[in-house]
């Protein structure tokens, strides 16, 4: 069985500066996603338990080649890529269906492994949806996953309490930040991690037409960073400010 | 001319930071106060092979090449000097083996301590001199098929570990220094308490005392009477690890000295918008880039050296100019700090400590510009 | 104009939705549907707030199920022909979005804090780049599903007009088995997971301590402190300082008595989403940072705000 571990590529969050409020990406180099480590990193410990490979899937520029040694250092055997610097910029429905057709190229898939939400828009939308275009189950937000045989038990991880949820593999789960502690490659396989297999498509490879954007952009802008030094004279305004900020009356 | 990192330099820097984010950042206070670095902290740096990062794959090294050395210890000095000044101190040891080591002496000494299962140290300073090696007074005499070594050592680095360390004796027969590997906590070999000393804690500094140590012949490194290359080419390899690990200083002198003017707030302003802070922030600047490219370089030098004198030069002025520039930097932020500065709740506190330590080791700063000097001037 | 469908299995979260969705519809004669599924009281709730609310009842219908809820919903927005479907950016509800938009081949967001109609297409506000800034996304497709943070828009109140429908729709088979839910227990205190924090400075007594706390439980939060109220004072245990030497919190909001503000304080709540900040020297640093600043004493804003809240 192998565990497939979709990460993405995402500009490296620390190193976004703000110019007149509008975020400058020029020269910022690219990343992993936080979350998107602790996805390879429960799908390394699905291998060490059950077997199998962990294949990395990932959809974008050129340069995720680049970005994904960074996976393949930390334990990721084999990486499935779609590189075309015209599929920059997806958003998630368009990813969803990318990603999709990448992974029934592979054989023997048991987990399909996401993060719970990408580090720079964080909606969480590409691993439903991919389990929905595969027709698989899912689990989202999970803190536990544990593979038996044919079937994965697998903790969902609500705010108010845990649901221990089976299901047949292959199946989709999305993982939780706090799920593990994600494993630091050592000098040795961040040198080994280039020479790992890779197959790599070009987005004309792929036999889908991809939809137009399913979702724009208008504006995008740092919040105002001042507080906002409102004066309440009393403290009956106090209690409308917090009533109106929702902080009473819930 | 390039100046960019390529990937996998990227994500060695990357793998050094986000182990000390995650390790060794909340242990940095405890290990400056303890002066002892907790094992869980060496056996991390071992899994990462932090330990032996320049050397050779078939002596237990991850073969990444000096430069990659210096961005992984630039990270870890600029976060916790003790367990950098550990790692450095390992590299001068195995450096000098992997320099002038038999085949049989690399396989034998090199492999544990590439793994940080061992620690190699380096023992050339004594109570009598820390600069000239005519004035040693160590001696070993040779009996058969090995030396009996006696004398004492001041402030060595990793003494208190296991594994191999390269002693520099004078030997009867040439009557001139020569380096041995002897085996730490071999018969005859015992050490002194720590040394309570003022900065790069957790990296313990010890006497070590000799007590008629029985070193076989084949340990004698490099040639009888030829410990004076060992000496100057080795500690030129060891500036390489010292001038990261201020380096790495630098960096958090420079990033604490930042953050600190844009937080600290006087009638409402941040102490940023003053000029005399915009100055002090601007030095930093400029000491940071050129102590990082110098430093570099000087890794990209150490993967490639031909000629011993000509590197030890790079190596004395580049570990001059980066510990001199990380004592003024570590003054700046403080500065900066007023007497917040003086308070061990701020971290720059500990970084002037530290800085203080980077003119005075592997060959005080003096000695480095005579270095320097004679090659130039007799070339 | 197609219909707006809500639905949250989230008893609070609900009627946010309702909210949302007629500031959406802004009288345009938009209808607007509340979906319940196997849970009778929260549509009678939904109704007695003015929802027109359709209830499933069909226990194969597992909440734990997305792939079934998503079903269901899917063939209750054909039904009630809704283009537009909102769900609480819960757990639950961010992971049914996803779900539930591919199967309706829509656009989708999640963590949506704003929303508004233009030009027949909805526009959503939400954080982007890890927080660093704030975006407006226009969703493009015909339909739209979009999950809405808690506390984004206010309940909906109780209005007459309401009433509860049943709705059939086709269950599917069983996607997962649920195997056991355990409701997670409550922990000791944590003031960095803490979404409110109630926090004294010197300028407050001890007497009004308990006040304090009382505010700080009554608004769902924890009682917090400057560092020399504990180190100094011992008024409070150490592991409730704030700042520099303290801890570093996030909270939702933190209301701030007596504090002075220097930069060792005020490191710990920088990312505080609300700061409201009372305390009786107009010129106190504290007042500069925060969303709102009241010049007042603190005993007697404790004193009140506890007989209001109370
Ligand atoms: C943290 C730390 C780690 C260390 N680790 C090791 C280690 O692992 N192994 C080891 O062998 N040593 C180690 N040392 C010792 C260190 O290398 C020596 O202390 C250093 O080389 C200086 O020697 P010294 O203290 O005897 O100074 P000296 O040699 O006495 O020098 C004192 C001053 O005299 C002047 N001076 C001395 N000789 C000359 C000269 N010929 N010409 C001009 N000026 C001169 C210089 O200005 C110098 O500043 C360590 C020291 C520290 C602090
Ligand atoms: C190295 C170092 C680390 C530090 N770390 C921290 C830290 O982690 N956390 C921390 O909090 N501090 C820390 N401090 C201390 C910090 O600098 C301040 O001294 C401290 O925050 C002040 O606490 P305070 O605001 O409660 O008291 P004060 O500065 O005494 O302020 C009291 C405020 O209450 C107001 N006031 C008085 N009476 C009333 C009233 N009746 N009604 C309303 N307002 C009133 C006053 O106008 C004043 O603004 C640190 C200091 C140092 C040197």
């Amino acid at each position: 069985m192998n565990i497939v571990v979709a990460m993405k590529q995402i500009p490296d969050l620390q190193q976004i500066r703000m110019r007149n409020r509008q975020p400058s990406l020029d020269g910022v180099p690219y990343a992993l996603g936080l979350i998107d480590k602790n996805a390879l990193e429960a799908g390394l410990q699905l291998k060490e338990q059950s077997g199998g490979k962990v294949i990395l899937v990932s959809v974008g520029n050129e340069e995720v080649e680049e970005t994904m040694k960074e996976a393949l250092a930390a334990g990721a055997d084999e990486a499935y890529l779609v590189l075309d610097d015209d599929l920059a910029d997806l958003e998630s429905s368009q990813t969803a269906v990318a990603l999709a057709e990448l992974i029934k190229k592979i054989d023997d898939v048991g987990v399909v492994i996401f993060g719970e939400g990408s580090g720079d828009n964080y909606s969480g939308q590409v691993g439903p949806r991919v389990a929905e275009i595969l027709g698989l189950p899912q689990v989202g937000c999970a803190s536990h996953i544990e593979v038996n045989g044919a079937t994965a038990r697998v903790t969902r991880s609500l705010e108010n309490a845990d649901e221990i949820l089976e299901a047949e593999l292959p199946m989709v789960v999305t993982v939780l930040g706090d799920i593990n502690e994600p494993r630091i490659p050592s000098v040795t396989q961040i040198l080994k991690a280039g020479k790992k297999p890779k197959q790599i498509f070009a987005g004309s490879d792929l036999e889908i037409g991809l939809a137009g954007r399913a979702v724009s952009t208008i504006s995008n802008l740092a919040p105002e960073n001042a507080r906002k030094r409102v004066a309440v004279g009393s403290v009956d305004e106090l209690i409308s400010v917090l009533r109106a900020e929702g902080f009473v009356g819930r | 001319m390039e100046f960019t990192l390529s990937k996998e330099q990227l994500l060695i820097q990357k793998m050094a930071s986000d182990f000390c984010e995650k390790s060794l950042a909340p242990l940095a206070e405890q290990i400056d106060r303890d002066n002892q670095i907790p094992a869980e902290i060496i056996a991390g740096l071992g899994e990462l092979d932090l330990f032996g990062l320049p050397f050779k794959e078939e002596y237990g090294g991850a073969e990444a090449g000096y430069d990659c050395y210096v961005l992984a210890m630039e990270q870890l000095g600029k976060v916790s000097s003790g367990p950098a000044i550990t790692i450095s101190v390992n590299c001068l040891g195995l450096g000098a083996i992997d320099k002038f080591g038999t085949p049989e002496q690399k396989a034998k000494y090199m492999p544990k301590a590439c793994r940080g299962e061992h620690l190699a140290s380096f023992a050339f300073t004594e109570p009598g001199t820390g600069s000239d090696p005519k004035q040693i007074t160590t001696r070993a005499v040779k009996e058969g098929d090995h030396y009996v070594i006696n004398g004492t050592k001041r402030f060595i680095s990793n003494a208190d570990y296991l594994g191999p360390m390269v002693v520099f004796a004078t030997d009867d027969e040439s009557g001139k220094p020569t380096a041995f590997i002897v085996e730490k906590f071999c018969a005859g070999y015992s050490i002194s308490e720590p040394w309570h000393k003022i900065g790069y804690r957790g990296g313990n500094l010890l006497d070590v005392y000799f007590k008629d140590v029985k070193v076989p012949a084949e340990n004698v490194l490099g040639k009888v009477g030829g410990g004076f290359p060992v000496l100057t080419y080795g500690i030129a390899f060891g500036k390489v690890g010292i001038s990261s690990v201020a380096l790495g200083g630098i960096l958090a002198a420079f990033e604490a000295a930042a953050k600190y003017a844009k937080e600290k707030t006087h009638r409402g302003e941040p102490i940023a918008k003053f000029q005399a802070i915009q100055l002090r922030i601007a030095d930093l600047a400029m000491k940071y880039e050129a102590c990082r490219w110098l430093t570099y370089r000087l890794g990209c030098l150490a993967n490639d050296a031909k000629d011993p004198m000509l590197f030890a030069k790079e190596a004395a002025l580049t570990k001059t100019f980066v510990c001199d520039n990380y004592v003024e930097a570590a003054r700046i932020a403080v500065d900066v700090h007023g007497s917040y500065g003086l308070m061990n709740d701020y971290l720059v506190t500990r970084l002037y400590r530290d800085a203080i330590l980077g003119p005075q080791v592997e060959g005080v700063a003096d000695m480095q510009k005579m270095i320097v000097a004679g090659v130039v001037l007799n070339s | 104009m197609a219909a707006i469908l809500v639905y949250s299995d989230h008893e609070k979260l609900a009627p946010e939705l309702l909210t949302a969705a007629r500031l959406l519809a802004g009288g345009k004669g938009t209808g607007i549907k509340a979906v319940a599924i196997n849970n009778a009281a929260l549509a009678q709730d939904l109704a007695g707030r003015g929802a027109e609310t359709c209830l499933i009842n069909d226990a194969a219908i597992l909440a734990a199920d997305t792939a079934a809820v998503a079903s269901a919903l899917c063939q209750a927005a054909e039904k009630l022909d809704a283009a537009i479907v909102l769900l609480s950016s819960d757990r639950r509800g961010k992971e049914l979005a996803g779900r539930l938009a591919q199967k309706l081949g829509a656009g989708s967001l999640a963590d949506v804090s704003g929303l508004k109609a233009e030009d027949g297409k909805v526009q959503c506000t939400r954080n982007t780049l890890g927080g660093a800034t704030v975006a407006v996304q226009q969703i493009e497709t015909d339909k739209a599903v979009i999950a809405l943070a808690a506390r984004s828009f206010e309940a909906a109140p109780q209005q007459a007009g309401g009433k509860v429908s049943e709705l059939a729709v086709a269950a599917t088979a069983p996607s997962v088995r649920l195997i056991e839910t355990r409701s997670k227990a409550s922990e000791a205190v944590d003031l960095q997971a803490a979404e409110v924090l109630v926090i004294v400075g010197q300028g407050v007594g001890k007497e009004d301590f308990p006040v304090a706390e009382k505010i700080a439980k009554i608004l769902g939060g924890e009682i917090a402190c400057s560092k020399p109220v504990a180190t100094d004072k011992k008024w409070l245990p150490e592991d409730r300082i704030i700042g520099l030497s303290g801890k570093k919190c996030k909270p939702q909001l933190a209301l701030i008595f007596g504090v002075s503000g220097q930069v060792q304080f005020t490191v710990g709540i920088r990312d505080a989403s609300t700061v409201v900040a009372v305390n009786n020297d107009e010129n106190a640093f504290m007042l500069q940072m925060a969303d709102y600043a009241m010049v007042a004493d603190a005993k007697e804003v404790l004193e009140e705000l506890n007989r209001a809240l109370g």
